[in-house]
């Protein structure tokens, strides 16, 4: 059995894995986060039975996972992943959300699924841009510091041309994933102030991109229905998203070609509040 | 709807004030809203006890409307309230 040890978010993972496709799998998600070994916060088990040959992911405490096929596999990894995590850390409020850093200050990236999110932060890793995540945005609501969850960037289809995936990205039934090694950018690795959170609009057929301020009432409500674990903070996590709503820029980013809207992103945030 | 209706907001809805708009927190719907200004004054006085005609007028002087813009707005919004399930059922 291979171990694979995490550090995420500064609590202890240990991944056992049964079965190279497995191995091979998790560590393309997650083998940047990995560290140490030590007593785990979070135990799993995972790898492929029967026949035909099932994935499986145990957990003490749950219910045994199947998946028929590879991206089914790391799609319900993921999910139970992201869920314990934010167990272990109730005191940070998840965003469903990208985050980059360009200088010294993370941008947040927040649409529903399918929106365009992971394609946009992959393009901006090109344009100056460093990359904490393109999932989960963990933020310190007394720092406001969003945290690094920097798992592989997984895009649901190849991005235009403009911006090729690298070659030999391994891809799964539900898409890409873009191991945090090929990224043409540093991977960030520390807490690092919100400076502005940008809301997605994605239309086939726009022009050009656009972008629009909003006000804090309306970001604070579409931040609150993109958090994660609201229920874990004050107010049923509504003074959570009032905080970040209210303490930094928030913008309606509509997207066209992807260098217009990056080249967009970097004027916003240069400009400043 | 009829104007001497006393629209009343639900007492389990939590609602935060931001500059001149409203967040409100619809839990048990699973909701969450923005109000803007106008919105927001209207959901301020449907307390069960005012009546559409007297926010309306109330309407038409904080924004230096006519009376029948404002009777229009109110009844939209308190229809829109309704709508969404941020209102006590009551009857008048």
């Amino acid at each position: 059995m291979h171990i694979l040890t995490l550090r995420v978010l500064d609590r202890a993972v240990r991944i056992g894995c049964s079965d190279p496709a497995a191995q091979s799998l998790v560590t393309t998600a997650y083998g940047s986060m990995r560290s140490g070994g030590g007593e785990p916060d979070l135990d799993y088990t995972v790898g492929r039975e029967g026949v035909p040959a099932t994935f499986f992911i145990a957990r003490k405490g749950r219910e045994r996972l199947t998946a028929a096929d590879d991206g089914r596999f790391l799609a319900l990894f993921d999910e139970d992943f992201a869920i314990e995590i934010q167990k272990l850390r109730r005191d940070l409020y998840f965003v469903h959300a990208g985050v980059l850093r360009r200088g010294d200050v993370a941008a947040m990236f927040v649409t529903k699924p399918g929106g365009g999110k992971s394609t946009l932060c992959w393009a901006l890793l090109h344009h100056g841009f460093d990359y904490l995540s393109d999932e989960l945005a963990p933020v310190n609501l007394a720092t406001l510091e969003v945290h690094p969850f920097s798992r592989a960037l997984a895009l649901k289809k190849e991005p235009p041309g403009s911006h090729p995936l690298p070659p030999l990205t391994p891809r799964t039934s539900r898409g890409f994933h873009v191991r945090v090694e090929d990224l043409p950018a540093a991977v960030v690795q520390s807490p690092t102030p919100l400076a502005a959170v940008f809301f997605l609009s994605y239309a086939p057929g726009v022009a050009e991109p656009a972008v629009r301020r909003i006000s804090a009432a309306e970001a604070a409500a579409r931040l609150y229905a993109n958090a994660l674990n609201p229920l874990a903070h004050r107010d049923d996590g509504l003074d959570g998203a009032l905080r970040i709503a209210t303490t930094h820029p928030c913008f309606e980013l509509t997207t066209a070609d992807l260098t217009p809207t990056c080249a967009l992103v970097t004027a916003t945030l240069e400009r400043g509040p | 709807m009829v104007v001497e209706e006393h629209p009343k907001r639900r007492s389990d809805v939590s609602a935060r004030a931001v500059q001149e708009e409203l967040v409100v927190l619809d839990r048990a719907g699973n909701h969450i809203h923005q109000l803007n200004p106008t919105a927001t004054f209207i959901w301020h006085r449907c307390d069960g006890r005012q009546t559409v005609q007297a926010i309306a007028d109330e309407v038409a002087g904080a924004f230096a409307i006519d009376p029948e813009t404002a009777r229009e707005a109110v009844i939209t919004s308190v229809r829109r309230f309704a709508e969404l399930g941020l209102l006590d059922r009551t009857r008048d």
